[in-house]
């Protein structure tokens, strides 16, 4: 399902020359030069949907910058001079240093961890014949359909017990464990799509098993793996739950729950907070630009598997 | 000799067996330990009464649940759950379908205006609440201040502290943030639908609604069955957009079950109570999704 839509994303979305005939589903014939006012009206509404998507962020950006002052005197939509000071009193103030290395912390350990699970275990279901595995499949299914209602009270209970909660360890792990059955399913239905021969040939010559996939089939494997490393590093960024209800040290926190705490405790300034809000959200839009079509692609793969 | 080679091909059986256990088992043990131990967990201790701190859980039998559906605010959460739901179901569907076809239909800017509908998406919770909350300031809010500057100030509203209107604007919230996903979903599917058919459609003389309802409705039936159910899910579960906008409030007239769930273990410390909210709105969101699929396999069968 990944190379598939894949395939259909390269065709379809990049833009296609003009007259290209699978793309014109006008019945007039092309080449008119005469503006069709439905199609004025396509791209207004298309126009309107966009500037509604942007206005909510560039609203944050524009507050993020003015003075005190300008911000309850309500009657300034700009800055009359961009107020960079708010960035650094979020900076220091806020303790975002600490959050933001926290949050790429656990997203880059979380992503890693997500990779290797799901990726030997879609590998095996993918390609391996073994006892017990429809039952396997089923389990891993099924644990898609228990919504986080569900659990995380309990899951805060047992981390309690283990000791693990205030624990990057416990966070970590639960982060890695929610993202195992979505990421394996899109591993398993990458390995389906790929061909046998290499790792036959490397079986016939004796290589192990283990040897066989860390050397053979991973490499290989990129496309998939990327898929799901850009999804699941966006689950991880912007986890919420577990973090409000697993930490109370704020050094631990990651940046979403120390948002929430900034917000609570220390009652910043409006415009200083929407600093904050804003330097946690730089890094995640310049990851999605870059990683655009790698985002659709996840995405879709994990939902129409 | 045949029991040989029976013996090598068990051997090799044994042996495949092994690896595959090998590789399962970094899942296997992570989903048992820390999924389907506390989904167990939460069946029990909905059945015992626990504060979060002592050792001691005593058994209460039925009395959690008793509490529970005399609850007000449990019901109260509920019913606006349900109206996340069928606003996120009705509307939030339909803007990312209709999105979706005008997307299909333009040529220039296809990935621009994709990349831009699916910004909101790639937001945190804790990010949208903050920006929303700056924007729905009754008095330097800039919805006021526009209705002001265009005349209808009569329009203007306390839109996240009245009760009429708490809801409705955190279920606006909730689509603007949201539409996104199903969009990208249905731009997919809409690919997919080969153009033979609608070619084949116009030689008949189809007109544009005819061939919405022959042609794309039908052939995006998959697609639109898991894109409704994930984004009917997306909004029973909506918690943090909530805790951060209203926190519930006024009131309890945005009160959702996973923030009532959220107060009651950590604020009341009636985790008892808690984890039988969590096994019934758990459990009514499980029967949803297996409902739903159920349906979809049905209709895929056909």
């Amino acid at each position: 399902m990944v190379t598939s839509l894949a395939g259909t994303q390269k065709n379809g979305a990049a833009e296609a020359p003009p007259g290209n005939p699978l793309h014109d589903r006008s019945p007039e014939p092309p080449r008119r030069r005469r503006i069709r006012p439905e199609r004025v009206g396509l791209y207004g509404l298309l126009v309107a949907a966009a500037l509604t998507a942007l206005f909510p962020l560039l609203w944050m950006l524009s507050g993020s910058l003015q003075t005190q002052d300008e911000l309850l005197s309500g009657d300034h939509f700009l800055p009359n001079v961009p107020h960079w000071q708010n960035y650094v009193t979020a900076w220091t103030d806020g303790d975002l240093g600490t959050y933001l290395s926290n949050s790429v912390f656990y997203t880059l350990t979380a992503v890693l961890g997500i990779l290797v699970v799901s990726s030997m275990a879609g590998y095996v279901l993918a390609r391996v014949e073994f006892w017990g595995k429809g039952f396997i499949t089923f389990v891993i299914l099924a644990v898609m359909i228990i919504p986080a209602p569900a659990m995380f009270l309990a899951q805060y209970r047992l981390l309690l017990d283990l000791q693990l909660t205030n624990s990057r360890l416990g966070y970590i792990l639960i982060l890695i464990t929610s993202g195992i059955p979505m990421a394996t399913l899109i591993m398993r239905s990458f390995f389906v799509s790929q061909p046998r021969e290499l790792e036959e040939s490397a079986a016939l010559d004796g290589a192990s098993p283990l040897r066989i996939f860390a050397s053979i089939i991973l490499p290989l494997a990129r496309p998939g793996l990327a898929a799901v490393a850009v999804i699941q590093g966006l689950h991880a960024w912007n986890e919420y739950l577990m973090a409000l209800v697993l930490f109370d040290d704020n050094g631990l926190m990651p940046i979403q729950r120390g948002l929430t705490s900034f917000n609570s405790a220390e009652t910043p300034q409006q415009q200083v907070l929407l600093a904050a809000t804003v330097i946690s959200v730089v890094p995640v839009i310049v990851f999605y630009l870059l990683a655009q079509r790698n985002i659709v692609n996840g995405l879709g793969a994990g939902a129409l598997k | 000799m045949a029991s040989l080679t029976a013996r090598v091909r068990d051997r090799r059986t044994l042996r495949r067996n092994l690896m595959a256990l090998t590789f399962l088992a970094p899942a296997i043990v992570l989903i048992g330990v820390f999924t389907i131990t506390p989904f167990v967990n939460a069946i029990t201790l909905s059945f015992q009464s626990w504060d979060g701190i002592s050792l001691d859980t005593p058994w209460v039998g039925l009395q959690n649940y008793e509490f529970v559906f005399k609850d007000d605010e449990f019901w109260a959460s509920m019913k606006n759950v349900a109206v996340f739901g069928v606003v996120g179901f009705f509307l939030g569907n339909a803007v990312s379908l209709g999105m979706a076809i005008a997307v299909n239909r333009i040529r220039r800017l296809r990935t621009f205006f994709r990349t831009v509908f699916y910004l909101p998406g790639i937001l945190s919770v804790v990010v949208v609440g903050v920006i929303f909350l700056f924007m729905f300031e009754p008095r330097t809010g800039v919805l006021n201040r526009l209705l002001d500057t265009v005349g209808l100030e009569s329009l203007q509203q306390n839109w996240l502290g009245d009760p009429t209107f708490a809801l409705p604007s955190v279920a606006a919230v909730f689509i603007w943030f949201h539409w996104g996903f199903g969009f990208l979903l249905f731009l997919a599917g809409l690919q997919d639908i080969p153009e033979e058919l609608y070619e084949a459609a116009e030689l008949d003389g189809a007109r544009a609604w005819a061939k919405f309802r022959y042609i794309t409705w039908p052939q995006l039936a998959p697609v639109t069955t898991i894109v409704s159910l994930l984004t009917l899910l997306a909004a029973l579960q909506i918690f943090g957009t909530v805790q951060v906008l209203t926190n519930g409030g006024p009131g309890s007239h945005t009160l959702v079950p996973t923030l009532l769930i959220y107060e009651e273990a950590f604020t009341n410390n009636r985790y008892g109570s808690a984890a039988a909210m969590s096994v019934l709105f758990g459990g009514a969101l499980v029967v949803l999704s297996f409902i739903q699929l159920t349906i979809a396999r049905r209709r895929a069968d056909k």
